[in-house]
This record gives C-alpha cells, structure tokens and sequence, in this order.
C-alpha cells in the first residue's frame, strides 16, 4: 500500500474555489467501478454464496457475527485516530470523524446481544482473536490513520459504510428467511441499513462539497480498492 | 418489530417417582383404610379408571422425594434427550400447583438443584394449565429471540397432602375424597428452542392459547380456605395454623357437582378455536387431552368427534390410566410418552388440551411435526 499522503492531502482543501472540483464526478465512477468489484468478488465469498443459495446455517452466522465481531470493536478507535489528525485546515472532516466515531462506538454491543441470542457464549465471543483479513484490515486502517490528514479514509468510509448501508439488512432478511430468526437476533445487521444510510449520505455529501481535490480523490479511491479487498479477505478468512 | 422466530420443542422428559401403585397399593401409601373410606376409594377409582400411578412417597407413605427433585430429574431426562446441558438453557419456566416451601418461588429452588448458568425464570402457579401457561412463556421469548433455548416443566408432588394425617378429625366429602384417589405424582418437561432439533423430528409450536372464565364461575377446586368464597380474615393465612388445619382447610377439595359445567365451557372453547380459524379440523390428526378421570374422556370424545369426523381412538391420546392425574405435570408427561412411542409423524398436527377446574381456565397448545433440516417431512 502507498501511503504518500502527507503532501496530497495537505493541499487537498480548497476554501477559497466555490466551485466543484473538475474531478468529482470522475471520482463518483472510479469508486462506483471499486464497489462493483467488490459486489462480484463478494458473490464468490463462500459463506455469502451458501447464503444466497439458502444452504446457510446457524453455525455460519454464528461465525460471521464471531468474526465481524473481532474486527467491529476497532471501528470507533480508528476513526476516533483519524479524527485527531486532521489539523484546522480540515476542520468539517474532523467534525465528521469525531461525530462518526461516536456514532459507531456502542455498534459491537448491538452485535454481541445478537450472538448471545442466538446461543453464543459472550466469554468465548469476547475471547475471540481476529482472523487474517481482519488484522490485515484493521492494521491497514489503524496504519492509514496514523497519517496527517489521513483523507482517504474517505474511501474506506466509502466501502465499510455501504456494505452496511446497501448488503447487511438485505444479508440481514436472507439469513432471517433461510434460520427463522427474529429481528432481534439481526440487531447488528438491519440496523446498519439506517444507519450507515445515513453515514453514506453525509460521505456523499462531503464527496460533493468542493473540499476534495484531485489528489485526494485518488487517495479515497485507493483507500476504497484496499478496504474492499481486505473487507472480502476478512469474510473469506472466517476462524482461520 | 416484524419478523419473529419459531419455536420448536426438541426435547421430552418424564420422571415418576418408585414404582407403579397398583390400586390395591394406595391405602398402604396414603392410608384411609378403614371400611367406609375403602368403599369410596373403590368407587372413585371405578368413575377416575386409573390403574396405577407414582407416589414420591414409600411403602410406609414417608416422602422419598422433593418436587424440585422430581422437576429437575424430568428437565434432566429432556435435556439427555436433546444431548444439551443445562448451562446450554437461558431461561426456565416451572408449573406446580404447589412447591415444596412457600417461599422463594419454584422456579428459583428448581434453578438451584438444577444448575447450570445464568437464566430467566417462571413459576407459573394455578393448577394444570400452568402447564401450558409456563409453555406459553417459554415459546413467547423463543419466538422474540430473546433467548435461543428454554426449558419448561410441570411437576407435581401432591401425595404428601392426601395421607391420612391430613383427613383425621375433620370433615372430608366427596369434594376432598374425589381429589384424594385420583392425584398423584410426576413431573414432565421440554425443551424449547428456536432451531428445530438437528438430526430428529421437532414438534414446532404454531400457537398456545389460554383463557380464564373465572369472571363468571365460582372456585371449583381449592385449598386454604373455607367454604368456596375467600374471606378478609379466614384464609389459612389468618388464622392460626392449628385451626386452619382442624377445620380442614388443608384438604385439596373440589366441587364436583360443577364438573360438568366445566366440560361444557372446555367444549365450547375447543368449539371456539374452530370457528376463528386456529384449529383446521380437517388437518387435526393428535388430540393429547389431560383430563381428570375417565368420566370425562367420553364425554370430551364424542364433544371433539361434532367437529372433528375423522376423530378415531388411534388420534386422540391419553395415558391417564398408567400414569395417574400429575396435575400440571400430566400434559408433558403424556406428550413424553407419545412422543417417544413414535405416535406423530412429519408433517402431522397435535393439539394438546388442559382444562384447568381451579375456577374454569382452558389452555390449548397447536402443535406440528417437522422433520430436521435437510429431510423433507
């Protein structure tokens, strides 16, 4: 990963031009183009693919909570990093991370209520080491926002919130109607369809308010290709 | 919210206590052998048709047993059944008429002898259709997700208040005789859970129905008081023990003479759950009926054959003459025993029945067999 971001981004804020960067819709296709090889590579994640198919079992969401689990509790430590290293001149995406991180602080709460009514040990849950995909995903993220002006975690924001804004309450309502699950045992799931719908709306609107500048743009949009990557890698590497 | 779980019950457990009492071995358990009380035993038995039953109590009619002890060995042979521990269980629900002490709660000494770890409890009281009550708790928290596995149980240990101890010196009619030769003990649980069991038959839970018309009839079994109306100052409570006991307010009693209101009001809700749709006679293949003696099961067969005409004695179940009236415990012993005989088959219907005379309550549960995932049923 290129991590060269000190000087892209020092200069990515343009206060004074009120008009929208030429690059912005440019930069709308280039990540929509990351999120469409994110959605096929996602159709070959195999416990995604039992899903669809309907031959998901118990034991495999009991998995993918155990799993998303380790890796959703440093959600609100990264961004909160992010947060303290946009200096003034970035002062709306420090705002932006500071409210996001509290927003997602208690989100893992949410996720271990699930396991636990579905038959899981909270011990064992809590207990639990991340797996490959997801240290490489959470070191990645841990790493990017150590960086001054870390402005490409936009792209990830890009990536983490629309799987849960566009898939997890559609994966939500699949695993409901292939196990027979009550809502309550999805918390985790459907909530993030509100409210990273929410989070997406205001990346969208930070993507379209004339702050990102080309340079910026290709750090979001290199952010997004990794974060994808490392997300799926996250999801194919359940308990190894 | 919208969507719920299923419920299904995944595991069966029975425990009566020693071994069978035939009639003949009764008075030695509960005593009244002098002639007058041998000759109303005889013709209670003769009207009740049960043959034999379980007493936690020895040949000398000493207690052998606790009612916790008999609840948690039930839940245990359900638990086996299920191959799960009880630490797997996030909440118990416990029906008795009546616990070993007055206090704490049933479900907490049974939680106790139990084990297991942390859980939810009821102790569901009343009389037989806290059987059900307690059921419907259970299922009702397995259908909101709130917990993935549940235990319930009915457990009764009423021989030790039908010895003769009891009955000495007081006035004991046909209300408290009744009663006396036809109780006896046992316990019966189930598991609940929201998965149906992986590699067997479960028998999900499409709905559990309970109604009380206490609004418009009197108590019709009772214990604790005098006389069928409670009065400020006269309960067992009020009074001193000595007397409580020397007027007899000890002595489970029943007004037989309102049994047969009883058996209308049952028919008519059996006859209402037809008309609002929640059971479709012609896909009704068990009936698991608890009735009291059996007086009543042809009453309540020829009442259930009206809407049901394809009701033969090979659908409708009851093992009231081997196992005895276990109260509250009767529903899940008897759906135990039916359901380890291999009676129900995929894809089959029970209704189970508990009219409850305590002061006119009626439970039903509708239930249906699934086959585990993967085999078509």
């Amino acid at each position: 990963m290129t991590i060269d971001s000190s000087t892209a981004t020092s200069d990515t804020i343009s206060t004074a031009d009120a008009s929208a960067p030429a690059g912005v819709d440019i930069l709308a296709e280039r990540l929509a183009d990351v999120w469409v090889e994110l959605e096929e590579r996602l159709d070959r994640v195999p416990v995604l693919s039992r899903l669809a198919a309907g031959t998901v079992t118990l034991h495999d969401y009991q998995r993918l909570l155990f799993n998303l689990r380790q890796q959703v509790v440093d959600g609100s430590p990264w961004i909160s990093r992010a947060a303290s290293n946009f200096d003034i001149d970035h002062f709306e995406l420090r705002t932006a991370a500071i409210r996001h991180a509290e927003e997602e602080h208690r989100d893992y709460l949410m996720l271990e209520r699930d396991y636990v009514a579905i038959g899981g040990s909270l011990a064992e849950l809590r207990a639990g080491r991340k797996n490959l995909g997801s240290e490489a995903l959470s070191g990645y993220m841990f790493h990017y926002a150590d960086q001054p002006n870390p402005v490409g975690l936009l792209g990830a924001m890009f990536i983490i919130e629309g799987l849960g804004a566009k898939r997890a309450a559609g994966w939500a309502a699949r695993f409901q109607e292939v196990l027979g699950l009550a809502d309550s045992q999805v918390h985790f799931m459907r909530y993030h369809q509100d409210a990273d719908s929410a989070h997406t709306g205001d990346l969208e609107a930070i993507l379209t308010s004339g702050i990102i500048d080309d340079g910026a743009a290709d750090e979001i949009v290199r952010c997004a290709q990794v974060v994808a990557r490392l997300y799926a890698l996250q999801l194919e590497e359940l308990d190894h | 919210m919208g969507s719920m779980a299923t419920a299904y019950l995944t595991g069966f457990g029975a425990y009566l206590p020693g071994d069978p009492v035939d009639n003949d071995g009764i008075a030695a358990r509960l005593g009244g052998d002098d002639a007058v009380t041998e000759r109303i035993r005889r013709r209670v038995l003769d009207a009740n048709g049960i043959r034999q039953r379980h007493y936690a109590l020895d040949e000398h009619g000493e207690p052998t047993e606790l009612n916790e002890e008999l609840a948690v060995k039930a839940l245990q042979a359900a638990l086996d059944d299920r191959g799960i521990r009880a630490e797997d269980l996030r909440m118990l629900a416990c029906a008795t008429t009546m616990g070993d002490v007055l206090v704490p709660g049933f479900a907490s000494m049974v939680h106790g002898r139990l084990g297991g770890g942390p859980m939810q409890l009821l102790s569901a009281s009343g009389v037989c259709a806290s059987s059900l009550a307690a059921l419907d708790a259970a299922v009702s928290k397995i259908r909101l997700g709130d917990h993935p596995r549940a235990a319930v149980v009915g457990s009764e240990l009423s021989s030790r208040s039908l010895r003769q101890r009891r009955f000495d010196g007081i006035r004991a009619g046909m209300d408290s005789h009744f009663l006396r030769w036809m109780l006896s003990d046992g316990a019966g649980a189930a598991i609940v859970e929201f998965q149906p069991h992986p590699t067997k038959p479960s028998l999900r839970v499409d709905w559990v129905r309970q109604v009380s018309l206490a609004h418009e009839h009197d108590v019709c079994m009772r214990s604790g008081m005098s006389g069928a109306e409670p009065s400020v100052g006269r309960t067992w409570q009020d009074v001193d023990i000595a007397d409580a006991d020397a007027a007899g307010m000890f002595v489970l009693r029943q007004d037989v003479s309102m049994l047969d209101d009883l058996a209308e009001a049952g028919f008519r809700q059996f006859e209402e759950l037809v008309d609002i749709g929640l059971v479709d006679v012609s896909h009704l293949d068990h009936v698991v009926c608890h009735y009291s003696t059996n007086a009543f099961r042809d009453l309540a067969f020829d009442a259930l054959s009206r809407r049901i005409p394809n009701l033969n004695t090979d659908r409708w179940y009851s093992n009231l003459e081997t196992r005895g009236n276990t109260g509250s415990a009767s529903i899940f012993i008897a759906l135990e025993e039916a359901w380890r005989t291999g009676r129900f088959a995929p894809g089959e219907t029970v209704l189970l029945a508990v009219p409850e005379s305590g002061r006119f309550s009626f439970a039903f549960a509708h239930l249906t067999v699934v086959a585990p995932p993967g085999h078509a049923s």
